[in-house]
C-alpha cells in the first residue's frame, strides 16, 4: 500500500482519511491539519519523511505564478525542506494541467462558462493556467487578487495587468508570514463579515466564483444561483454553499469518500504513481496519468 | 545616520510618485489613514495622510495616527526613496509598524506599488 499525507495549515477539523484503489494499487491518503502553526507543520513533515510515498502540502502555496515567472512563498519553502526523502508537492505543477483541463471540459460538456459569462477568480496567482483558461475561451474575468488577499478594491481585467503587478509585489510579498496573505487555521473556519459587506457585490456580479476554495468561502455573501468552481471541499462545504445560494458546484479533483481533495493530494498521488523526483515530471506526464485514471471535474446541482 | 531633512526629502520623493500614479490613487480611495513616521536615533517625525485616494505629507506628529512606522533614520530615508523595500527591514525588525495586520500589508503594497521592479 502507498501512502500520501497531506500537511495542511489549515484547521484540524477537517483532518480524514481514506482508502482507495488506483490503476490497481491501494492507497492509504489521509490529511493532518496544524490550524496554522508553521513550526508544526514542519515538525510534522519531519516526522513523515522516509515513512510516506508522498507528502502533500495544504492549506499553502509555494509557488505562485505571474505568466512564465514562479515566486517561491518563503514559508512554503520551509515547509519543503523539512523533508530530505519523500518528496513534497503543493499542488502547483498538476494545477496547471488539471485546472486548465477542467476549463475546457465545462465548456466542451456543460452549459456552464458560455462566452463572455462574467467569472469572479477570487485569485489568480496560485492559479494561472485557469487564469489563462477561462479568458482563452472568452470569459469576462475579473481577478480578486488584490480585493481578498490585499484589501483593495481594485479590480484586475487583464493577464497583463495581473502579471504587471504582480512582478512589482510578489517578490517582496513572497517573504511575508503566509498567513498575512492567506486564511490559515481558524480563520478558515469563519467568514470575514466587513469584507463580505465590503467585496461581496463583486460575487454578485459574477455568474460564475472560481479558486482557492478558502478565499471562495471566507468572503461568500449570499448568492443567486451562482456556480462555483473549486476543490477541497467536504460534504459540510457542499451544504455551506446550498444555504448561500450557489447553483452548481464543480470540483477540479475527483471525489474519494464524499470530499473532493486538495491538489496537493492528488500532485502526490500522481508522483507516488509515477515514482520520479516531482522536479523531472513533465505536465505531458500528468495529462496522460489523469486520463488513465479517468479523472473529470465532479459537477454537482445544489438548487 | 540621516538627518531630519534627508527624511523630509524622501517623503516627498514618496509622496511625488504616489501622487503621479493615477492608478494607485484609484485603489487607496477608500483607505483614509493617518500615518506617523517616525525615527528613533534622531528627533524626527512626519505624518502622511491619506484621504480619499490622495496623499500629503506634514512635519511633525498629528494625534491618534492608524498606523506608526519606526525606524532608524538611515532606513527611513532608504525606504521612502526606495532604496530598500520594506519587509527586510520589518521581518527582521529593524522597521517596526504599529497598527492592524491588514494595514501594515496595505502600506506594503503601496510602497511596493511606487519602488517595486
Amino acid at each position: 500500500m502507498k501512502r500520501v499525507v497531506s500537511v495542511s495549515l489549515g484547521s484540524s477539523k477537517r483532518d480524514h482519511r481514506v482508502n482507495v484503489e488506483l490503476l490497481g494499487e491501494q492507497f492509504e491518503i489521509s490529511r493532518v491539519g496544524t490550524d496554522g502553526d508553521l513550526d508544526k507543520a514542519i515538525q510534522t513533515i519531519r516526522e513523515l519523511d522516509g515513512k510516506v510515498d508522498a507528502i502533500g502540502l495544504g492549506g499553502i502555496d509555494v509557488y505562485l505564478y505571474a505568466g512564465k515567472t514562479r515566486y517561491a512563498v518563503r514559508d512554503g519553502l520551509k515547509l519543503m525542506a523539512a523533508a530530505r526523502k519523500t518528496p513534497v508537492v503543493d499542488g502547483s505543477g498538476l494545477k496547471n494541467t488539471l485546472e486548465r483541463q477542467t476549463v475546457y471540459y465545462l465548456r466542451e460538456n456543460t452549459g456552464l462558462l458560455p462566452p463572455g459569462i462574467a467569472v469572479l477568480m477570487v485569485s489568480a496567482v496560485d492559479r494561472f493556467g485557469m487564469a489563462e483558461a477561462l479568458l482563452d475561451i472568452g470569459c469576462d474575468v475579473t481577478f480578486g487578487d488584490l480585493i481578498f488577499a490585499a484589501g483593495i478594491p481594485y479590480a484586475i481585467k487583464s493577464l497583463a495587468e495581473l502579471e504587471e503587478i504582480a512582478n512589482k509585489i510578489l517578490p517582496d510579498m513572497i517573504k511575508l508570514p503566509f498567513h498575512m496573505l492567506y486564511p490559515t487555521g481558524k480563520k478558515q473556519e469563519v467568514q470575514d463579515e466587513e469584507k463580505i459587506k465590503k467585496y461581496g457585490h463583486y460575487y454578485k456580479e459574477a455568474r460564475v466564483i472560481a479558486g482557492d476554495y478558502h478565499l471562495v468561502r471566507r468572503y461568500m455573501p449570499a448568492l443567486a444561483g451562482q456556480t462555483i468552481i473549486t476543490n477541497t471541499t467536504t460534504a459540510e462545504d457542499v451544504n455551506f454553499l446550498k444555504e448561500k445560494g450557489a447553483g452548481w458546484l464543480v470540483t477540479t479533483t475527483p471525489e474519494f469518500a464524499g470530499r473532493s481533495f486538495g491538489t496537493n493530494v492528488i500532485e502526490g498521488v500522481l508522483v507516488a504513481i509515477l515514482q520520479k523526483p516531482w522536479e523531472e515530471i513533465q505536465p505531458e506526464e500528468y495529462l496522460d496519468l489523469l486520463r488513465r485514471l479517468d479523472f473529470r471535474p465532479r459537477i454537482i446541482p445544489l438548487r | 545616520m540621516a538627518s531630519h531633512l534627508e527624511i523630509k526629502e524622501s517623503l516627498q520623493a514618496f509622496w511625488q510618485n504616489y501622487n503621479q500614479n493615477e492608478r494607485l490613487k484609484i485603489m487607496n480611495k477608500d483607505w483614509n489613514r493617518v500615518i506617523l513616521v517616525r525615527a528613533n536615533d534622531i528627533t524626527s517625525e512626519h505624518t502622511l495622510v491619506l484621504t480619499d485616494g490622495s496623499l500629503a505629507v506634514y512635519e511633525g506628529a498629528w494625534k491618534n495616527p492608524d498606523l506608526t512606522v519606526i525606524a532608524d533614520s538611515e532606513t527611513l530615508a532608504d525606504l521612502f526613496y526606495g532604496d530598500i523595500t520594506p519587509t527586510e527591514p520589518y521581518l527582521n525588525g529593524t522597521l517596526q509598524v504599529v497598527g492592524s495586520e491588514d494595514d501594515i500589508v496595505r502600506l506594503d503594497f503601496i510602497s511596493l506599488m511606487i519602488w517595486g521592479e
